[in-house]
């Protein structure tokens, strides 16, 4: 498994890196770990839906117990063949549609990218595997999106999408942790046979479920994904109707069956689910462009989907997998059609096109695809509509499943009106616009633009007609999520039911619906929603807040800063002590080892006193040498030669900067700040001296477990080869300390670089703007260091 | 361009700090690698190279460090890569991350050597520290040459600057 998502990534990093040169076979080169992984899925597909998933397991960083997980069960096995085979229609489909303006390579390596993380995503097992993969789908998503760089829309686009989906992200890691501690696991396996329950569950749940609800655009997050429309027509075909919003759906499928019953869970999935469902049906009305109206149709197609797997009982459990199959295949089919109509007449805008029919393949792919949406037999729309109904009506989710099952014959009414008005403004001719396209000038889509929606609407056709045979394989895929969902089957007819009535009042009504309002959604344009709104206030909210906020705790003033930052860790450290102050033991204090030491010590006081009282700041600053040299002293007396090695080096860079810097300042202090007079300035150097020197003492006779010295003393020689133990354990027992560190060092190295680089940019600015010298913000101390 | 731009504050200081300089950079490296079994290690031997830096900075001006060959982002990115990458290749031979490998070989003349990965992490820091305090000062040369040539349209004014010693160099430097 793992060998497939590196073969992706390497594919994807040859395209990405190859750019340019690799234009032209990109996306052909890219198919190729579709289609190998697909037929991998399908030759292991016997085994695994007989119950034997295939788990792979890679130690990561072992002591915190992260290993990445990735375990094939029988939905990642359906999840798995909807990326690879939906993912390599796209590319071939990809490889006619885009012309030579766009930057091939770089899509295609981004869909790379993105498929990969989404395997791993619908694979993986580890809990924080999954979100380190859900993570990566949002990242490829946001390029994906801001495709076309130069539109300002598509960026903002991209970017609402990226804020949105990132802090549900963050929200599902925060209930996946929750969730992990709680089932003292770290695994989704291991958490739903754990099943914890009480505590912090209902919390970490809720997290869960904002997470999966930005991802798979539901209400009330459901704003981004109109907006990603921005990106090219087959990235929407691919991650933004089959795969990437379903990533929600996946973890809801996986959770529910076990947390359904929890008492939060149902109210919320139905309530979310229902909102997309009804808002988004209404707003596909609403909208002149045919691929925005499919995006719309998708938030409330996802809805029921969600409400499907999120009731969690093992009919809706069925019933949400198959309704998803369905969904990908007639959603696909219905955004690559429109990529195609798109390619053939310019225009997507469903007042002007014109003359589609005229193409035979595409108008019928356009039809069966209408089809299996508005649930019309003998289509698998049709089919997995009847199977939810019936699910629904089977209940057994209490109140929630009632009201869902209410909400969704509303929603299947409104997908009737949607897709009958979809489907005639692309197919046909009677067009309002009087800038319709002329039938006469059309462009012919090639097989390459047609075959890809043809073959998925045909398998869609072809699904319903096979309801038999494809409702038992769906049951052992579903079974892999309850064990109950197990055995059900899917009918393409099965007699007069309640459910059969609803479909046919679904239809009936949609028509109705469709025909009473057709005059007046076809000229309006759809009003930004209230999501969206909300969403652009809060942004701009967060900016200009955190522009107030940084005007009031950036004030600007050294002295201000160092007060409050000296004063919190005396507060600390005098909490601490406060609280210990009963236990503690003067008599553990050793005083002083040696004369010497009494000597080093009192020299290094005297001399950070004459730090204080300097009035030059270059004397100030090599007494503050000298308090450190004689510091480093006292290391050496206290037997730590690496130490003082290291102080005294690190005194010698430091003075010599200092003295560096100090050349561009003033030669001696200016005066201090009128809110803190002498007195005040004294105050805070005597509590925070205090405090520190208590805290160190406090802490020299705090020990409760015998030191590490010993055992690392010990492992030194055999287990590192070096007879420094200090430096073995900077270099390898804490390695990972030091990693950090320096990390930090690095990060603190372009810091300094990249200021210089600002202030020669604000320079040369400046002198832009006034055309005079500005001696001042170099030349002279800028008001900071005052 | 004045003649005393060419000529370094102090001539002897200068030669003699240039002439130190491969063996204090040699006794870096010496001191980098002699942590293993005594004090020192990469953070004391990247310091010194600092060190060595600074002085060449207080002789020879910031033209010591417009000199230097490499960008130091380039130096600090190449240390962090070298620790990590020696953390990350035991991952590779299925043992955790930084888990030291240790090779004895023996060479010729010398004698049987002790190798340790970690050696390689501690130059990683060395190289590092390294690079930290040639950015400093590379940002302080550059503040320098920015205040001269703000300076240089303002000549009534020269400013709390007058009191630097480096002034006379690279004020003429500017000119040039």
């Amino acid at each position: 498994m793992l060998i497939l998502l590196i073969v992706y990534a390497a594919v994807a990093a040859v395209c990405l890196i190859g750019h340019r040169r690799l234009d032209r076979v990109a996306f052909p080169l890219s198919t190729v770990p579709h289609i190998v992984t697909f037929a991998w899925l399908i030759s292991v597909a016997p085994s695994v839906l007989d119950g034997d998933p295939m788990v792979a397991s890679i130690d990561w960083v072992g002591q915190l117990g992260l290993s990445i997980d990735l375990r094939l069960d029988g939905f990642g096995l359906l999840m798995g063949l909807l990326v690879t085979g939906v993912g390599a229609l796209v590319t071939v489909y990809s490889s006619g549609y885009f012309s030579e303006s766009y930057e091939r390579a770089r899509i295609a390596g981004l869909l790379g990218v993105f498929a990969a993380a989404m395997l791993g995503l619908v694979w993986s097992d580890g809990l924080l595997t999954l979100f380190v993969f859900w993570e990566l789908t949002s990242v490829a998503s946001f390029l994906l999106i801001g495709t076309d760089d130069r539109s300002a829309t598509a960026r903002a686009a991209a970017l609402r999408a990226l804020l949105v989906t990132g802090i549900g992200g963050l929200s599902l890691l925060a209930g996946l942790v929750l969730l992990g501690i709680a089932g003292g696991t770290t695994t989704i396996s291991g958490l739903l046979a754990a099943d914890p329950s009480g505590g912090v569950v209902p919390a970490a749940l809720v997290l869960v479920l904002v997470g999966t609800a930005t991802k798979s655009a539901q209400f009330p997050f459901q704003f981004w994904l109109p907006g990603a429309m921005a990106a090219p027509t087959p990235v929407s075909a691919y991650l933004h109707s089959a795969t990437m919003v379903k990533a929600g759906i996946v973890v809801v499928a996986r959770l529910a069956p076990t947390f359904a019953d929890v008492a939060v869970w149902r109210p919320i999935i139905v309530v979310c689910g229902l909102g997309s469902v009804l808002l988004g049906g209404v707003r596909s009305m609403r909208q002149q462009d045919a691929k925005l109206a499919l995006a719309h149709g998708t938030v409330s197609q996802l809805g029921l989907i969600m409400i499907l797997v999120g009731l969690g009982t093992p009919a809706t459990t069925y019933a949400g997998v198959a309704v998803l199959l369905a969904h990908a295949l007639f959603k696909a089919s219905w955004f690559l059609a429109v990529g195609a109509v798109d390619h053939a007449t310019g225009t997507r805008d469903l007042r002007r096109i014109r003359g589609v029919r005229r193409f035979g393949v595409l108008a019928t792919a356009v039809v069966l695809a209408a089809a299996s949406m508005a649930a019309i037999p003998p289509t698998f729309g049709f089919v997995t509509k009847e199977g939810a109904l019936e699910a629904l009506i089977e209940g057994g989710a209490g109140w929630p499943g009632t009201l869902a099952l209410v909400g969704v014959v509303l929603g299947s009414l409104l997908t009737v009106a949607y897709t009958i008005r979809l489907a005639l403004g692309v197919l046909g001719d009677g067009t309002i616009a009087a800038d319709a396209i002329d039938p006469e000038h059309l462009h012919r889509p090639g097989p390459v633009l047609v075959g890809p929606p043809a073959l998925l609407a045909l398998l869609g056709l072809a699904a319903g007609l096979a309801a038999g045979p494809v409702g038992a394989w769906l049951a052992r895929v579903a079974a892999s999520l309850d064990p109950a969902s197990g055995g059900r089957e899917l009918y393409l007819w099965h007699g007069f039911t309640p459910a059969l009535g609803l479909s046919a009042f679904a239809l009936i009504g949609g028509g109705a619906l469709w025909w009473s309002t057709r005059a007046a959604t076809a000229t309006t344009d759809a009003p930004r929603s209230l999501s969206t709104i909300a969403y652009d206030r809060g942004y701009e909210g967060v900016l200009s807040g955190s522009r107030r906020v940084t005007g009031v705790t950036q004030s600007g003033s050294l002295p201000l800063y160092l007060g409050i930052v000296l004063l919190s860790v005396a507060a600390a450290a005098g909490a601490a002590l406060a609280t210990h102050a009963g236990s503690f033991d003067w008599s553990a204090v050793p005083l002083a080892n040696s004369p010497l030491e009494v000597v080093a010590c009192g020299a290094t006081a005297l001399s950070a006193l004459a730090v204080a009282v300097a009035r030059q700041r270059f004397a100030a600053a090599l007494a503050l040498g000298g308090s450190g040299y004689l510091l480093a002293l006292v290391f050496l007396l206290q037997g730590a030669p690496d130490l003082a090695v290291t102080q005294f080096l690190v005194e010698t860079v430091t003075i010599a900067v200092y003295l560096l810097v100090l050349a561009r300042l003033p030669q001696r202090f200016s005066a201090a700040p009128d809110w803190a007079p002498l007195g005040v300035r004294i105050a805070v150097s005597v509590v925070i001296g205090l405090s520190v020197a208590g805290f160190a003492l406090q802490a020299s006779t705090a020990r409760t477990d015998p030191s590490v010295a010993e055992e690392y003393i010990a492992r030194s020689e055999p287990e590192a080869g070096g007879r420094n133990v200090v430096n073995v354990i900077i270099v390898d027992f804490r390695g990972f300390d030091t990693m950090g560190e320096i990390t930090v060092l690095a990060i603190a190295g372009a810091g300094v670089i990249n200021l210089v680089a600002a202030a020669r940019r604000e320079q040369r600015r400046k002198q832009l703007l006034d055309g005079t010298d500005v001696k001042d913000l170099s030349g002279r101390a800028p008001e900071v260091w005052r | 361009m004045s003649p005393r731009s060419a000529t370094p504050r102090s001539t002897i200081l200068s030669l003699t700090v240039s002439g130190l300089t491969p063996v204090l950079v040699l006794v870096a490296v010496f001191v980098t690698f002699r942590g293993h079994n005594a004090p020192g290690g990469g953070f004391a031997g990247g310091l010194i190279v600092g060190i060595v830096l600074v002085l060449r900075y207080l002789t020879d001006g910031t033209e010591a460090v417009r000199r230097l060959p490499v960008d130091p982002i380039v130096v600090i990115g190449a240390g962090l890569l070298l620790a990590v990458a020696t953390g990350a290749v035991p991952l590779l031979f299925g043992s955790s991350f930084l888990e030291s490998a240790i090779w004895k070989v023996n060479l010729p003349l010398i004698g049987e050597v002790k190798i340790v990965s970690s050696a390689l992490f501690d130059l990683g820091v060395f190289t590092l520290v390294a690079g930290v305090v040639a950015a400093i000062l590379v940002a302080l040369a550059e503040a320098d040459n920015e205040a001269r040539r703000g300076e240089t349209g303002d000549p009534e004014d020269g400013g709390p600057l007058d009191a630097d010693p480096l002034d006379d160099d690279d004020r003429a430097e500017a000119d040039r």
